[in-house]
């Protein structure tokens, strides 16, 4: 398997429900497809509901449905996935790539922590040497039994696990009349049991020989817990305080814009009139910029209006107003309202489940919140006229 | 307008830039900002006893710390003189520019050292940027710094393939001048064979505005060190003269679209130059100026600009980019350090087009030096919402 970093591709999947965080990941509910190109590459489907995720490698080339798809070659995948290249970059130039519902991918990294590569050169020493540790005496009871691990080749040996009114002990050597006796080589138990090797498919293979007493056997791998490797360190750890900030503010509107804001109460949308030039502007400013003199003359514009000029936000950026991801596409509109002319334009929401049949020049209606509190979201956004 | 009243002419005799990266978890805040003042200060070769004055700036609402230049006094080494804090948000770099020379000509102070920084991995880029809108109206609706309206308004002008093309085009000249320049945050290595897959392919964020137009997030610092002219001719062989700068905002045009020009409403970036090539007596900047450091917070911003600033018409400015003449070794070569798409650590941004215009002038550009003289340099600033400051750097103190 090609290895990028130290690291294949299938080791990031194969450990990716493991590491999935479900409080990073509350409400979502998503498909995410991934196609990874070249040596070592291939299609993956995650699923993420109700809490729960799940991966899978995909057989042949058909997805399904999916709400978002990353795209990328192995090397690329591997090394954003373990720090060594700036996801943001790889993004960024086109390396990395994405389709769909963008603000899933941003989300990802929320919902699973990192992959941390193993330490290199973890041999069966290792492993072994942290069964005391891990033994679980709530699952052995009152069992009474040896295993025996004969392992062979580099870094083999041979040890024995004693387990005895809920206690484990190691003894280097193998005793006689094991209860049970695992036969590998060394590297393809280390394989085990860094998951990198399906113990199914280890017996079937006949690279792991399992000798002895077969229902004890089964009952192994609930006898200790998960060997985890230590993580690889590049460097001493640099500390970094992490803090959220969330303040209530309020602001005060205002004589023009309090006024403007008292209008969308009452469903209407008021411009102010400069003296000098007649210039409306929405929303009311106290000074015409052009005349620098006060616009005290409030005159009713729109509601409707025609739109001369839609953006398309695809970037799933914050809400100031409750931090929560805004919802992608939307559409942001510049209207120029009934009654005004020229540069007197003004910006608002397009309604967006119509957002593709929007276009310049369509003549375009506010809808007003049932509850209005004197607030830009009176009008919740504008549709079209038909 | 008034201008060149200056009571004393001022020049810039101390450049310092950190590296800028997408990341600096291996120092705080302070620590950061010493890199960039003691290479100021070594550049100039001074300490922080011949400082008369410090100013500080970034853009609070990125880290949120509100009074950060008392964090920082160990970092500026501002502790027991005169500082002056300054945040103009996008601007605030070339800002401190404006203020530094204006302090020193004002005969206030003889050596005024100014640093600007940003550390925005610390904090919430786009988040910061809408909260800096007025929040009656604009926050609602602002998505940072995001806008597809400079694509729109050139799309519609000149069509959507040799839009694409050339803001392209000028993406990648920028990502080329880049891998030139040791500080810049990021270069991709691209060529321009990946033109078109770019065009279609890069992730879109707003309207034709997509991921790789814009400019980055980084962190990082810079220091300059502004000194009199009597102080400048003695301390320095190679000061870098400020002729004259200009500042402009007008932030209702932000929301109007498509802007009238036959109207009321001008535009900061046409207003700034016009204003300021008239007061100095300039008709054809383009001809006149050597190098010209942009802000430029997008390509498509980047490549529309060169028509205001540099009074052009009709599609001059989109031939210049198109006949590459914006390249280093160009007729009029553009943000040879590879501008605000390649590093962007907002405090700093601005002033780093005028440090980077500045080492054009001294010739001590490096790899990215623009070959023969240069004599006139022009740096640019911007901002939310919609400043424009410019600042014309001299070689020579032989204008009238």
């Amino acid at each position: 398997m090609a290895e990028y970093f130290g690291t294949t591709v299938e080791d990031i999947f194969r450990t990716q429900d493991s590491r999935f965080r479900p409080e990073g990941a509350e409400g979502v509910d998503v498909v995410v497809a991934y196609n990874i190109s070249g040596a070592g590459g291939g299609r993956w489907k995650l699923t993420v509901k109700d809490g729960a995720s799940k991966t899978e490698k995909l057989k042949d080339d058909d997805f399904g449905g999916f709400t978002a798809k990353m795209s990328a070659d192995a090397e690329t995948f591997v090394g954003v996935a373990v720090g060594q290249l700036d996801g943001a970059a790889m993004f960024t130039s086109g390396k990395l790539k994405g389709e769909g519902d963008m603000s899933v991918l941003m989300k990802l990294p929320m919902m699973f922590t990192k992959y941390m590569p193993p330490k290199k050169g973890i041999t069966a020493a290792d492993i072994l040497a942290t069964a005391v540790e891990r033994f679980r005496p709530d699952m052995a009871g009152d069992l009474d039994i040896t295993v025996g691990y004969k392992l062979s080749g580099e870094g083999g040996g041979e040890w024995t696990a004693v387990i005895k009114d809920g206690k484990c002990a190691l003894e280097e050597g193998l005793r006689d009349g094991l209860t049970v006796t695992n036969i590998a080589s060394a590297s393809d138990y280390v394989d085990l049991m860094l998951g990198k090797l399906d113990p199914l498919v280890a017996i079937g293979a006949g690279r792991l020989q399992l000798k002895g007493d077969m229902e004890t056997a089964q009952k192994l791998p609930k006898l200790f817990s998960k060997f985890i490797p230590p993580e690889a360190s590049s460097g001493p750890e640099l500390i970094v305080l992490k803090k959220t900030i969330s303040v209530d503010m309020k602001y005060s509107t205002g004589r023009m814009m309090g006024k403007f804001l008292k209008g969308l109460k009452e469903k209407k949308i008021l411009a102010n009139k400069c003296p000098e030039c007649g210039r409306r502007q929405v929303p009311p400013r106290e000074i015409c910029a052009a005349c620098v003199c006060r616009a005290e003359e409030f005159v009713e514009v729109g509601p409707e209006g025609v739109i001369t000029m839609i953006e398309y936000v695809y970037y799933a950026s914050p809400d100031p107003l409750t931090g929560e991801t805004r919802e992608t596409p939307y559409g942001v509109a510049i209207i120029l309202l009934d009654g005004c002319e020229g540069n007197e334009t003004m910006w608002h929401l397009l309604k967006s489940d119509e957002l593709d049949s929007f276009k310049r020049g369509d003549r375009i209606r506010p809808v007003w919140a049932e509850e209005r509190t004197g607030n830009l979201f009176d009008i919740k956004y504008f549709e079209k006229v038909r | 307008m008034a201008a060149n009243k200056k009571n004393r002419n001022v020049a810039i005799i101390g450049i310092g830039q950190t590296q800028y990266s997408s990341h600096r978890e291996d120092v705080n805040q302070p620590e950061m900002i010493n890199e960039a003042v003691k290479l100021a200060l070594q550049d100039a070769n001074l300490t922080k006893d011949d400082i008369d004055c410090f100013m500080h700036g970034n853009m609070e609402l990125f880290e949120m710390v509100h009074q950060p230049d008392l964090w920082h006094v160990l970092g500026t080494g501002a502790y027991g003189c005169s500082e002056f804090r300054l945040t103009t948000g996008g601007t605030t770099g070339i800002t401190l520019v404006c203020a530094a020379d204006n302090l020193v000509a004002s005969g206030m102070y003889d050596i005024v050292l100014a640093v600007g920084f940003e550390k925005l991995q610390e904090g919430h880029t786009t988040g910061g940027i809408t909260n800096m809108a007025d929040p009656l109206w604009g926050r609602m609706l602002q998505t940072g710094a995001l806008t597809g309206t400079c694509a729109a308004d050139v799309i519609n002008e000149f069509g959507e393939d040799r839009a694409r093309r050339a803001a392209m085009k000028h993406r990648i000249i920028m990502d080329q001048h880049a891998s030139r320049n040791p500080n810049s945050h990021r270069s991709f290595g691209l060529e321009m064979d990946q033109l078109e897959d770019l065009m279609e392919n890069s992730p879109r964020l707003v309207g034709d505005l997509r991921l790789i137009h814009m400019c980055s997030q980084s962190d990082g610092a810079c220091a300059l060190i502004f000194a009199c002219e009597k102080k400048a001719k003695e301390l320095s062989d190679k000061p870098v003269w400020i002729r004259d700068h200009v500042t402009t905002h007008r932030e209702e045009t932000l929301w109007m679209y498509p802007l009238d020009l036959s109207q009321k409403e001008e535009p900061t970036h046409r207003k700034a130059p016009r204003e300021l090539f008239e007061r100095n007596g300039i008709d054809k900047p383009v001809e006149y100026f050597d190098v010209f450091e942009m802000y430029d917070p997008s390509s498509w911003w980047g490549m529309d600009w060169i028509r205001e600033f540099f009074l052009l018409e009709g599609d001059e400015h989109i031939r210049m980019v198109e006949n590459e003449d914006i390249r280093i070794e160009g007729k009029m070569p553009i943000c040879p350090s590879g501008g605000v798409v390649s590093a962007n650590p907002i405090g700093a941004t601005a002033m780093v087009r005028v440090a980077e215009a500045a080492l054009q002038i001294r010739g001590d550009a490096g790899g990215h030096q623009v070959p023969g003289d240069v004599n006139h340099a022009l740096a640019s600033g911007f901002g939310g919402t919609l400043w424009t400051i410019l600042v014309m750097l001299e070689k020579e103190l032989d204008w009238e």
